[in-house]
């Protein structure tokens, strides 16, 4: 067997226009999930029946399919369900911020709980009101915890983007795949794939490991 | 806009099979990467140092490169360098071991660091030998942390096995994407594997969360 390396470097210009897709996906869909996670935590802890229940439905539902799955459904139900046209990408972005954002809910509310009660306490015995102890005494002391496990999900949606290659975004999945039929350099164009994955991912992998050190909590 | 679910119930036989190999896919994984990365766990902490570079290599590789990848290149680019085409559904489970197995191996490692040193010097202390004081102290204390851990890679797994619908594998998700494609009706099919997903996933979580209530005292230390 031969093997034809020229081929990578031939569609480099392919390949890096896959990678900006990749990163822009997951640029934007993180930018989307954080606010997203934010409200339907918030929605769950408000106190207000409907809204918690509501919250926490929407979470156990996506966090209980598969990714591959909700991307498929979105891309046929979301133009049937509003009527308008979406671009592959915008369906994308769609659907990964669904996903995203219900893990997210989990981490900010975990994070929110993980404050001991003696923390609000003491805020409520100083005259603080529930809003002033939300903001002052225990977000600042949350964030700290959210961090390390916000990286940690980040890693898992930059590798999750790839999914998306299958409803025909080009990212740098489906461009790989694309080359890969058109010249039928199948190892050469899925190894360039994967080692391209992993240069992006590993850095990002041992900083999450970083930040995970760097925040531990210690009581 | 109406919803007509008859291409689901026409081809519910052809649809349960699916559900067959997405469980019979998930369960071979699983089990394989319970073995395989518990063993790499115990290497990684316990091995010889060369070993443990070798497979902190291994594991953040995995953590860095997407399922998909791993199981395109399992399937279509690994039999060409050695030669032997795995049918789809070895492939996917090889290639899904491979990626879960550096999931577990973490999730052994992060039990086994959790307990806190005094514990294996209160051993030594005790006159214990190395083996004696991972088997008796260390591990049956780790173990109890790993289970939530080790709970939520089932549901991943589950979640995970839809993908290797990519490489043709006949299993729930490949099967509705070949309904949904003959029927031309993908918003029914799709709907209902949500349902069939949700399904499955759904009480797995719930099993995991109120088996590890029952337990959770016991990680206390």
């Amino acid at each position: 067997m031969n093997y034809d390396w020229s081929v990578v470097w031939r569609n480099a210009d392919v390949l890096w226009e896959g990678t900006k897709v990749t990163v822009f996906l997951a640029v934007t869909t993180m930018a989307m999930a954080i606010p997203g996670g934010i409200a339907l935590a918030l929605m769950r802890l408000s106190g207000i029946r409907t809204l918690s229940i509501g919250s926490a439905l929407f979470v156990e539902f996506f966090r209980n399919l598969p990714l591959i799955l909700v991307i498929y459904t979105t891309y046929y139900i979301l133009p049937v369900a509003t009527g308008l046209r979406f671009s592959p990408i915008a369906t994308a972005i769609v659907a990964l911020s669904l996903n995203v954002s219900a893990y997210n809910s989990e981490t900010f509310r975990a994070g929110i709980a993980s404050i001991r009660q003696g923390q609000s306490d003491a805020g409520y015995a100083l005259g603080m009101s529930r809003f002033r102890v939300m903001i002052d005494v225990i977000l600042p002391q949350a964030v700290r915890r959210v961090l390390p496990v916000l990286a940690s999900t980040w890693v898992s949606l930059f590798k999750d983007t790839s999914l998306v290659s299958v409803i025909s975004v080009g990212d740098l999945a489906f461009e790989s795949m694309r080359v890969r039929s058109q010249t039928f350099r199948v190892l050469e164009m899925l190894t360039a794939m994967a080692v391209i994955y992993w240069m992006l991912g590993y850095p990002q992998a041992k900083l999450v490991d970083w930040i995970n050190n760097r925040y531990r909590v210690s009581e | 806009m109406s919803l007509d679910f008859s291409p689901v119930f026409t081809s519910w036989h052809f649809l349960l099979g699916g559900i067959g190999d997405t469980l019979a896919l998930s369960a071979l994984t699983i089990a394989l990467s319970l073995l395989l990365g518990g063993a790499i766990g115990l290497a990684r902490c316990y091995g010889p140092s060369g070993l443990r570079w070798a497979l902190i290599f291994y594991i953040d590789s995995m953590r860095s490169i997407p399922v998909l990848v791993v199981l395109v290149w399992t399937y279509f680019a690994l039999p060409i360098v050695t030669g032997v085409t795995l049918p789809p559904f070895w492939a996917a489970a090889s290639a899904l071991t491979v990626h879960i197995s550096a999931y577990v191996a973490e999730i052994v490692r992060a039990g086994i660091t959790s307990v806190r040193p005094g514990q294996s010097r209160a051993a030594f202390a005790l006159g214990m030998s190395r083996t004696q004081a991972i088997r008796e102290i260390i591990l049956p204390q780790a173990l109890v942390r790993m289970l939530p851990a080790l709970g939520s890679i089932l549901s991943i797994t589950i979640k995970d096995t839809a993908i290797a619908a990519v490489i043709a594998v006949p299993e729930y998700m490949n099967r509705s994407q070949t309904v949904a494609g003959q029927s031309f009706h993908p918003i029914e099919v799709f709907l209902a594997a949500t349902v069939v997903y949700f399904a499955i996933l759904f009480p797995v979580t719930r099993v995991v969360d109120i088996i590890y209530a029952r337990f959770a005292y016991l990680g206390r230390s």
